[in-house]
């Protein structure tokens, strides 16, 4: 781009981080799938009486539907292209979801139950994670990043320390599973005992943080990004209140006991809290998918040759976002302009807002403001509306021609009309007054010839005097000719009265004119029907008939005469109509002129 | 007699107070712009103020509005303005606001001291003051159905006195024939024409110059639709002017005008007079 880059946007192929490939997914998916069923089944087995799964046929469905709700979310957007690692992010915290039942296969393998331990204590992070990456699938504030980073590391560092150091033959809280660990090293039952309620202190912590920064976000959104944001934010506070609320119980009563109803009801709170946020991240991608369709039908409309200005209305309805602005750029000029070709600032990010560059084969085409909710917009646009965009960018850079072309006819009409008018003020404040001194000083030089005597004398004076007197006239008429001064001061009525008085045929002006307008229309007008007044008498025109009246925001000013043959094409008062943005059309009984007046 | 001249340039400013001075009379005050004027006015209380139309700040009609506002406030100061502009539309204007006491001229004009001197002095008297040369032109004006072509030359001529703002008094003077002899040509005029206006009000100098700048249609009407045929298509159209046409055919009875600003046409004999009397023009 050069120096043709605005420099705010945000490359769009940028805002879409990698993803995992497809058959990983669909790998991720299935054993999701075998992990939920293998749960049950621990559930039902070993399970029956130390998990919430086993403890009940409401606990086995919570637990199913949450888990399972999270695969599915995860997969649904996956499959749809959400944004960034989104839809791993679900898939990811739906297998966790079901470690804790896992941990209860004392008859299994001993892998099983150890690492599902150490997996178990994933879910809240990686819940996290997804949650404040809504809906771009990047965190956007540095709050939301700490907690994010601060989780995964607790997470981790919990893991590895109560993998390596956790014997749970000497772990009073132990429950499901009381005998193996296979990455056990060195059994430190007080430290892993530490570490155990540490970390369920961290994590309440960490939810009451995610509490406070989803209201945040909720807060500083706009209309339509909290609208996104909502079916997510609210299942997500939920579920920390009950992370936190089982942090205090269990702070009681050491062992978790699926059957202690107060555990059992933070359980249910928080699968359900899990299964509407799982709801919630699958309806953002319906929204999304309608957004989408709607886009498709504005590309689908666009061979309608639409008005300057309508992709951005109708973008702007299908985001669901009436702020959104499309800037297009003009190599050119080295600036942006709206549809309609007016100069705009470059758009910039700002709180709530983000931009988008659009860019075709290397150029910048457009910039699109939006709302920082929308995510992907790029790829959102398809070929047809960006072949719209640029149609609509080059209307919008001959639309800004034409208006640079009027405005400096406009420029150069309105600086011949104040070098006209500098000229009557210098022959008025300067050739005139001289003249008139003169003339007095004649009559001075007259007055001591006539006291002396000097009759030669006094006849040449009087002969000069009565010259000076007829150049003065002359010069009059031609200041007058040049810029009458009463159209500046009185307006165009009264100059039009005097054009009459000083017509060479009868002129006769209908429709009263009170009101000023800018001074270049009454100039226009004036000097339009001078030419027409002209032209009348030069064809012979007994008399003419001279109308004005304003109808809407335009100076109607018509010249009638009843002068054989065609008016001529009155070329110079038709530069400064069409200068003004007016039309003059001549014709067999005179002209017509229609001048833009505000 | 005391005068305040107003007058930006100052070749002409001078040129003035001192012809002024050389035929005796008193220069109160000499200035440069409207405020000045203004102010000169309210301290020395002349007897008229000559003043430039066009005057600084914005060199436009600085003087029409200071005229407005001295007559305003001090109806006994007579305003002669002074202009270099051939413009009815300026002397119209200056005559609705107040048509006794007010006079525009042409610049060159009022060098000859016996112009100058007939100007003040009419304007003491009452009159109103239009420079001939404006009258001179709307006469020239090319019309389509001319009615003053039915006027006798001597009517032509006490019309052009009329519309200068001449008092019949003045004009029997000027013309060397009675009063009564002027009243009649007036009346004759006034009907030929189809003017409504009260032929002995002040108003009849507007209602005069706004005939005079009126095209009327090659219909011949009745002396008595033609104020309204003519009302409804005359050329000048700034609303002033309009209703200046109308002023001029309102009778008297159903209109009551301050007393102000309908004196008596004719002098009363009571105005103030120069030790040695008034100089007399040449051309009487």
């Amino acid at each position: 781009m050069g120096r043709a880059g605005p420099s705010a946007a945000t490359p769009a192929h940028l805002a879409a981080p990698g993803r995992l490939a497809a058959p990983v997914r669909a790998a991720a998916a299935l054993a999701g799938l075998a992990v939920a069923a293998g749960a049950l089944a621990v559930a039902a087995g070993p399970g029956r009486a130390t998990t919430y799964a086993g403890s009940s046929a409401a606990g086995a469905a919570l637990t199913v539907c949450a888990g399972l709700g999270l695969i599915a979310a995860g997969l649904v957007i996956c499959l749809t292209r959400g944004p960034g690692w989104t839809g791993d992010l679900a898939l990811g915290a739906g297998v966790c979801w079901f470690a804790p039942v896992w941990v209860a296969w004392q008859d299994g393998p001993p892998l099983i139950p150890s690492i599902a331990m150490v997996a178990a204590g994933f879910t809240f992070p990686l819940l996290v994670h997804l949650v404040l990456t809504r809906p771009t699938g990047r965190a956007d504030s540095k709050p939301a990043r700490v907690l994010v980073t601060a989780v995964y590391a607790e997470a981790a560092l919990t893991g590895s320390a109560l993998a390596l150091f956790r014997d749970p033959y000497f772990d009073p809280g132990c429950l499901a599973n009381c005998t193996v660990n296979v990455f056990l090293v060195r059994s430190l039952p007080p430290l892993a005992r530490a570490v155990e309620i540490g970390d369920r202190w961290f994590t309440a912590t960490a939810a009451l943080a995610l509490i406070v920064v989803c209201a945040a976000r909720l807060a500083r959104a706009s209309g339509p990004a909290r609208q996104r944001l909502l079916p997510v934010h609210l299942p997500a506070a939920g579920f920390a209140v009950a992370v936190a609320a089982r942090a205090v119980v269990l702070q009681k009563t050491t062992v978790e006991d699926p059957f202690n109803p107060a555990l059992f009801t933070i359980f249910a709170i928080g699968s359900a809290a899990v299964i509407l946020l799982a709801a919630g991240l699958v309806s953002g991608v319906g929204r999304a998918r309608a957004e989408r369709r709607t886009v498709a039908r504005i590309a689908a409309s666009l061979d309608q040759a639409p008005a300057p200005g309508s992709l951005q209305s109708a973008l702007a309805a299908a985001l669901h976002d009436p702020g959104l602005q499309i800037a297009y750029w003009l190599p050119g000029a080295h600036s942006f302009v709206d549809a309609s070709g007016r100069a705009v600032p470059e758009p910039s990010a700002t709180p709530g807002r983000a931009v988008t560059r659009l860019t075709r084969t290397g150029r910048t085409v457009a910039v699109i403001s939006h709302s920082g909710a929308v995510p992907g917009i790029e790829s959102q646009i398809g070929p047809a509306i960006r072949l719209g965009l640029e149609n609509e960018r080059l209307q919008a850079e001959l639309l800004a021609q034409l208006e640079e072309l009027r405005a400096s006819r406009a420029r150069i009409v309105e600086t011949a009309d104040a070098e006209r008018r500098g000229l009557e003020r210098n022959l008025h404040d300067g050739a005139q007054q001289r003249l008139l001194a003169l003339s007095y000083d004649i009559r001075l030089a007259r007055a001591a010839a006539q006291a002396e005597g000097d009759a030669p004398a006094d006849g040449a004076l009087a002969e000069a005097a009565g010259e000076t007197l007829g150049v003065l006239g002359e010069l009059r008429d031609l200041a007058h000719g040049i810029y009458p001064a009463v159209l500046a001061e009185a307006g165009i009525g009264p100059a039009l009265g005097t054009l009459a008085d000083t017509a060479p045929l009868p002129v006769q002006v209908l429709g009263a004119v009170h009101d000023r307008y800018p001074a270049q229309v009454e100039a226009t007008a004036y000097f339009t029907v001078a030419e027409a007044v002209d032209d009348a008498a030069r064809r012979g025109a007994g008399h003419a008939t001279v109308s004005i009246s304003q109808e809407g925001g335009r100076l109607m000013v018509t010249v009638e005469d009843d002068g054989p043959g065609d008016a001529s094409p009155m070329v110079a008062a038709a530069d400064r109509v069409g200068a003004l943005g007016g039309s003059l059309s001549t014709g067999r009984a005179g002209c017509r002129a229609e001048i833009p007046c505000g | 007699m005391r005068v305040v001249v107003a007058e930006d340039v100052m070749l002409t400013r001078e040129g003035i107070a001192r012809l002024l001075t050389d035929a005796g009379v008193e220069v109160a005050a000499e200035v440069g712009d409207a405020a000045s004027l203004l102010g000169a006015v309210r301290v020395t209380r002349p007897d008229a103020a000559i003043v430039d139309i066009r005057m600084p700040p914005t060199h436009t009609d600085e003087g029409l509005v200071a005229a407005q506002q001295i007559r305003t406030e001090h109806p006994g100061v007579s305003v002669l303005i002074l202009s270099q502009y051939v413009e009815p539309h300026y002397a119209m204007r200056l005559l609705e606001e107040h048509p006794g006491r007010v006079g525009y001229l042409l610049k060159e004009r009022v060098f000859d001291v016996a112009n100058l001197l007939d100007a003040l002095r009419r304007l003491a008297d009452g009159e109103t003051v239009v420079d001939p040369t404006i009258v001179a032109r709307l006469f020239s004006r090319k019309r389509r159905a001319d009615r003053l072509d039915e006027l006798s030359g001597r009517e032509r001529e006490v019309l052009g006195l009329v519309a200068e703002g001449l008092s019949n008094r003045a004009i029997a003077a000027r013309l060397f024939v009675t009063e009564r002899t002027v009243e009649a040509h007036v009346k004759q005029i006034f009907l030929k024409l189809g003017l409504d206006a009260d032929p002995g009000s002040h108003r009849r100098v507007l209602a005069v110059l706004a005939y005079l700048r009126s095209t009327p249609l090659p219909t011949v009407l009745r002396p008595g639709q033609a104020g309204a045929a003519r009302a409804r298509q005359v050329s000048s159209p700034a609303p002033r002017q309009r209703s200046g046409a109308e002023r001029g055919r309102t009778p008297h009875s159903t209109r009551a005008w301050p007393g102000s600003r309908c004196r008596l046409p004719l002098w009363s004999g009571s105005g103030p007079s120069p030790p040695g009397g008034w100089p007399r023009s040449p051309r009487r």
